[in-house]
């Protein structure tokens, strides 16, 4: 791209271009550019949502409010008699101290997250807005296993809705059913079947087939949540990752399945060294957009677990709508932005997606 | 071709501007309100009684969420950009300290003559720095729902306390199940992680003698013995005589779950009555209403809720809003959802009407209990209430859930109710 090589032709070019291209600059300023930079400047005060009352700017109180923690080790319980550590009669194991009278109360209040063992000590996280940290745990597991098995079920409907049968048309329209229906609606009724008595679906099944006695509370047991909850999203989005799928399997050339099948390879021989290395980049498409998709996740945690439980995006919407906080709000999008960004970038370089 | 064009063009000017000149003849008013149970319905046929008046008035009615957290959410974003979209707002009891600012003052609209009419305390709560921001619409309370004929079928009595509920409702359940109906459970309430359960958990809280989580003269009171007593008693419920599913349930779940016939008690407010003798209800005619169980003080305590109808001072024709309030505020409003959907009037003189009384016998027999009601800390934790109601259910939910037990949860409460409110430690308020 020498500019002294240029024609005068393609100079004349360029500037078309940049022509053309300022309508869609200043479009993306007003409604991207504005909204992130009010965001951004939200984010450093403590302005009350629909309140009337004055905003006054506070710096990175926010900012150190959701990301502040410390890890403290438990001290065991000395029994003041014996002097010696007091021992569980139960469990046999040492009895340690609750991690409300060890985590720092000044000049912000810390609560537990999590605590663990190590080397015989136990030790405990503690942050100043638990729900934060926990919300950032919760969506990362949710788009660690959705995104995988979305993935792994997408390419196997992807493959055989690829091959030749009849009615292959009808059966790939019937496939995108899930991802029409709105996901709220679709959430609706998932919270419909989850119902904790036996008219839901699941304890109905669950029932028939004697596990458990028709009550499991899907949405508000704590370790049926997530699964639960990945459940709704693997249904509602696989056709979508199917469907990216597809299209890259249509690009690879049948002549190379034919020389293959001269060659003698057989169909897992082709499937390895043909199909996969020439979807890779489909797949690395589609795992870029379901994976910043998924981080971004807010309609199914919002109507299914409200707030017992939270993505950061219901995080941030209850901050906002209940708590009123737009300043602690706008900074937790901040941070959701920052987050997703740095996915997209490590992304980008890990599977060597051309910039070209 | 452009011919055609710029016809069509034509005509969808002509067309749109015809459509302006209409909507110009009639006064548009927007109003938002629930949709709970019958409620949209009644506020429909409100707004046709009004109309009817009034010809030059259109009133749309705009369904709202069910969870009072959910419609606090909504509403807050039209007000947050100050919108003319919706004139009128039906508005939780626990709203007007918080949401007043963005309210008309109604007595300068011509509600200082009825205010006399309605349930003082009410009015009171509606009053924010001498303005009336909300005209009351409907009061209510918490009420224990039994069933009549599973009662006298095992010949127990009607739970004066909650030990005595524990007991009835455990015995009658296994009886139940025994006979043949597994999904059948002793008391369904409302434990989902919203404001509702810091509607039930208060009364729990009171009736044992354990406060108000922050009482009227702004102390925060609610790490006491008799409040962890009266928590961990509600856990104890959870997988025993109410479902597990419990701590994920709303009104409308624990109503449904009643109606089906699958519980002997149910905690809910009024609403629920007209609905449970629909003829879609299996247990029609086989139940009635009593006064929640009292705990360790001996008395029992109903939460205060209730709904009440302000203006936004965003509004295009606060005038003809205010009138639509009024009217639906009203006695023949009241009265109207009193008979037909059994929402408590807050007019003083609809509890001696003939006609309501007969439509809903137990408006006469519980007039105490209405006007006994404990109320929420909404006045002394104004503006925070919200999130001070957030800290206590949370808090509460942990327990319920068994992530948390109940000495430290409400440990926690006391330190962020502190560190949001800045108020000291008090004595809890005894009923």
């Amino acid at each position: 791209m020498a500019k002294k090589g240029m024609s005068e032709l393609a100079k004349e070019e360029q500037k078309l271009a940049v022509k053309l291209l300022i309508p869609t600059f200043i479009i993306l300023l007003v409604i991207a550019l504005y909204p992130l930079g009010q965001v951004f400047y939200t984010s450093f005060t403590n302005r009350t949502f629909a309140g009337t009352g004055t905003t006054e700017f506070i710096g990175l109180d926010n900012y150190q409010k959701l990301l502040s923690f410390s890890i403290k080790e438990l001290p065991p319980v000395v029994d003041e008699e014996t002097g010696k550590v007091k021992i569980d009669e139960e469990t046999g194991k040492k009895v340690f101290q609750s991690p409300i009278q060890v985590l720092p109360r000044q000049p912000e209040l810390y609560r537990p997250v999590y605590s663990f063992n190590f080397f015989g000590s136990k030790y405990v996280v503690g942050a100043v807005t638990p729900d934060f940290i926990r919300a950032v745990f919760n969506t990362i597991i949710f788009t660690i296993f959705s995104v995988l098995i979305e993935t792994i079920l997408g390419l196997g409907i992807a493959l055989v809705v690829n091959s030749e049968f009849k009615g292959r048309g009808m059966m790939r329209a019937v496939m995108l059913v899930p991802w029409a229906v709105i996901t709220v609606v679709s959430a609706k009724m998932w919270e419909w079947m989850f119902q904790p008595t036996r008219a839901g679906l699941f304890n109905m099944l669950l029932d028939k087939f004697g596990i458990g006695t028709g009550n499991f509370s899907f949405l508000t047991n704590l370790s049926l949540q997530m699964p639960a909850i990945i459940a709704v999203d693997v249904w509602k989005t696989t056709p979508f990752m199917a469907l990216l799928l597809l299209a890259g399997l249509q690009l690879i050339p049948q002549e190379l399945y034919e020389a293959a099948e001269v060659d003698g390879a057989s169909k897992i021989r082709q499937f390895f060294t043909i199909t996969l290395p020439l979807l890779k980049p489909s797949v690395a498409v589609a795992l870029i957009f379901r994976t910043l998709d998924s981080l971004r996740v807010f309609d199914v945690f919002q109507v299914l677990l409200a707030q017992k439980r939270y993505s950061m995006a219901s995080f941030n919407y209850f901050q906002l709508i209940s708590a009123r906080q737009m300043g602690m709000a706008s900074a937790i999008g901040v941070i959701i932005f920052i987050l997703i960004f740095f996915f997209a970038l490590s992304y980008m370089k890990a599977l060597g997606v051309d910039t070209e | 071709m452009r011919k055609y064009l710029l016809l069509v063009l034509a005509l969808v000017l002509v067309v749109s501007f015809t459509a302006v000149g209409f909507a110009q003849e009639k006064t548009e008013i927007t109003v938002a309100a629930g949709s709970v149970g019958k409620e949209l319905e009644l506020t429909q046929q409100a707004a046709q009684m009004y109309m009817e008046e009034h010809p030059d008035v259109k009133i749309n009615v705009l369904s709202t969420p069910d969870l009072t957290n959910d419609r606090l959410g909504l509403y807050l974003q039209f007000l947050e950009a100050e919108s003319a979209k919706v004139d009128v707002y039906q508005v939780d009891v626990i709203w007007p300290g918080d949401l007043g600012q963005h309210f008309i003052d109604l007595n300068k609209y011509g509600a200082e003559e009825v205010t006399d009419n309605h349930f003082q305390e009410i009015v009171q709560n509606n009053t924010v720095e001498g303005r009336l921001v909300a005209i009351p619409w409907f009061t209510d309370a918490g009420l224990l729902y039994y069933r009549t004929d599973l009662l006298e079928k095992y010949n127990r009595e009607v739970p004066q306390t909650w030990t005595e509920l524990e007991e009835t409702a455990k015995y009658i359940m296994e009886q139940e199940r025994a006979a043949g109906n597994p999904d059948f459970y002793g008391y369904v309430w409302q434990g989902n992680a919203y404001e509702g359960l810091t509607c039930d958990a208060l009364e729990w809280g009171f009736s044992n003698g354990g406060g108000t989580i922050v009482s009227p003269d702004k102390e925060i009171t609610i790490n006491n013995e008799k409040a962890i007593e009266a928590i961990d008693m509600a856990a104890g419920w959870v997988g025993g005589i109410s479902p597990t599913g419990v701590t994920g349930m709303a009104e409308e779940d624990a109503r449904k779950m009643w109606e089906a016939g699958n519980a002997l008690f149910m905690r809910n407010w009024p609403y629920a009555y007209t609905l449970g003798n629909a003829d879609t209800s299996q247990i029609k005619g086989k139940f009635d209403v009593a006064p929640l169980p009292a705990g360790d003080s001996g008395s029992s305590a109903a939460t205060l809720g209730g709904w009440n109808l302000s203006v936004s001072k965003y509004s295009e024709h606060p005038e003809v809003a205010a009138d639509v309030a009024l009217f639906m505020a009203g006695k023949k409003g009241q009265k109207m959802r009193a008979i037909e959907g059994s929402f408590n009037p807050t007019i003083k003189s609809l509890y001696q009407d003939e006609e309501v009384l007969e439509a809903v016998p137990f408006f006469g027999k519980l007039y105490e209990v209405f006007t006994n009601a404990v109320a929420r800390p909404s006045t002394a934790t104004a503006p925070n209430y919200n999130q001070a109601s957030e800290i206590f259910f949370q808090g509460v939910h942990s327990v319920l859930t068994g992530e948390s037990d109940a000495s430290t949860a409400v440990q926690y409460m006391e330190l962020d109710l502190k560190d949001l409110l800045g108020y000291e430690i008090g004595e809890p308020r005894q009923p």
